[in-house]
């Protein structure tokens, strides 16, 4: 039975662009499951990992299927989850044959991201609201808007596609401090300190720590250690990003800057 | 504290990094209320408790809304819930922590890194919490304002 490969492939697939994207295990699990029964494969069975996909089924009359798929972990496009949210309603409902559903897959899987341009005004506005929720005054959001959106091209063009995620985060959490540093000392902004919190924001790895809970919570236990791990390791980079050059500008100037 | 600049701001920090996170278009005012009605409570609470109570607080109704928000729009949680909590991550503290050890301060370092382990458990305690509530209750409640 042929039928069943492609049964499954659209699944898979499904689950895969779900993991990919930022959304939690439980989800990837249910709507692999959904998609599959849904097309009359009760035998499926899924295993998941913060970066892998494990899927056997195994029906009566059909050669038996078993995939392991190695997913990447990359930057969330929530958009892509809630569209495979929304397939997966729909084909429940009966509104997509197999190759439809695999057309529409293929669809979401290159939706267009955001222009670098949103993307920059985006992280740009984060770190101006969070310089001032935690204290800073209005002219130092001002200069954490800068510095934030400075931040992040450097993450797009720079630490993204060449660095690895340790070595990113700790030189972007350098970046940043450096680039208020800057502004501050040009006489933009009052509290350096607020200004350097606000503009690491970007970097601060809310997905991984939100989905770590949400997996731990449903016992997939290894994918949420994983992800909390992650979220962890990250938190710890950017600070030390932050601290170094600290203790860098400390050394040469005395504690006078800070 | 001035309490509209607060949430204001909060606001427009959940929605750019609704933005970063490539949430579709037509959400981004439910994640800046999801995210603004949060640190909202958050300032009201925090007078009478510590960071970690008032977060607490704060957690359990981004996470409410969040799942509300979730039925309501029929999509999935996370688009919310990933936006709204971030205002309440204890990116200062972290901050702080690094900041104080840098200056040698070890006692002050300790502090604020425990205070930000305090305020990270208080945000696992309520997303945990309030996802055990089942979905129908959110059904209902969406039910019950849709009739309206």
């Amino acid at each position: 039975m042929e039928h069943e490969r492609e049964i499954m492939d659209v699944a898979i697939e499904a689950g895969h662009i779900l993991l990919e994207n930022g959304a939690e295990i439980f989800r990837v699990e249910e709507t692999v499951y959904r998609i599959s029964r849904h097309y009359g494969i009760d035998s499926g069975s899924i295993f998941t990992l913060s970066n892998g996909l494990f899927v056997t089924a195994d029906s009566v009359g059909a050669e038996p299927f078993a995939k392991v798929i190695h997913v990447p972990v990359g930057s969330a496009h929530l958009d892509r989850v809630a569209a495979v949210n929304q397939l997966s309603r729909e084909i429940e409902e009966g509104k997509y044959t197999v190759g439809q559903a695999r057309a529409e897959l293929e669809r979401i899987r290159h939706m267009p991201g955001k222009s670098y341009r949103t993307q920059v005004i985006g992280a740009a506005l984060g770190s101006a609201g969070f310089a001032y929720i935690y204290g800073g005054s209005p002219i130092d959001s001002l200069a954490a808007f800068i510095a934030g959106a400075l931040l992040y091209v450097y993450i797009l063009f720079v630490s993204r596609p060449h660095l690895s995620k340790m070595v990113g985060s700790i030189t972007g959490g350098a970046v940043a401090t450096v680039a208020s540093m800057i502004l501050y000392g040009l006489g933009l902004g009052e509290h350096l300190n607020y200004i350097v919190i606000g503009a690491v924001v970007s970097l601060i790895p809310g997905v991984a720590f939100t989905n770590a809970i949400r997996d731990i919570t449903d016992e997939n236990y290894l994918a949420g250690v994983v992800r909390m791990l992650d979220a962890l390791l990250v938190f710890f980079c950017i600070a030390m990003g932050v601290g170094l050059v600290y203790a860098v500008v400390q050394r040469m100037m005395g504690g006078a800057v800070l | 504290m001035n309490l509209p600049a607060q949430i204001f701001a909060a606001v427009l920090g959940t929605v750019g990094f609704s933005i970063m996170f490539s949430v579709p278009r037509e959400y981004y005012p439910l994640c800046g209320f999801v995210g603004g009605a949060g640190w909202f409570l958050y300032c009201l609470v925090l007078p009478y408790a510590a960071p970690p109570e008032a977060t607490l607080a704060a957690a359990v109704l981004v996470v409410l809304l969040s799942r509300l928000c979730a039925i309501w729009r029929r999509c999935p949680v996370t688009i919310f819930l990933i936006p709204g909590i971030i205002p309440l991550v204890p990116g200062g503290d972290i901050y702080w922590m690094a900041y104080y050890i840098v200056m040698n301060q070890v006692d002050l370092a300790a502090e604020k890194g425990f205070e930000a382990v305090k305020i990270a458990v208080a945000i696992v305690l309520g997303i945990v919490f309030v996802f055990q509530v089942p979905q129908r209750a959110f059904g209902a409640v969406v039910r019950l304002f849709r009739k309206r």
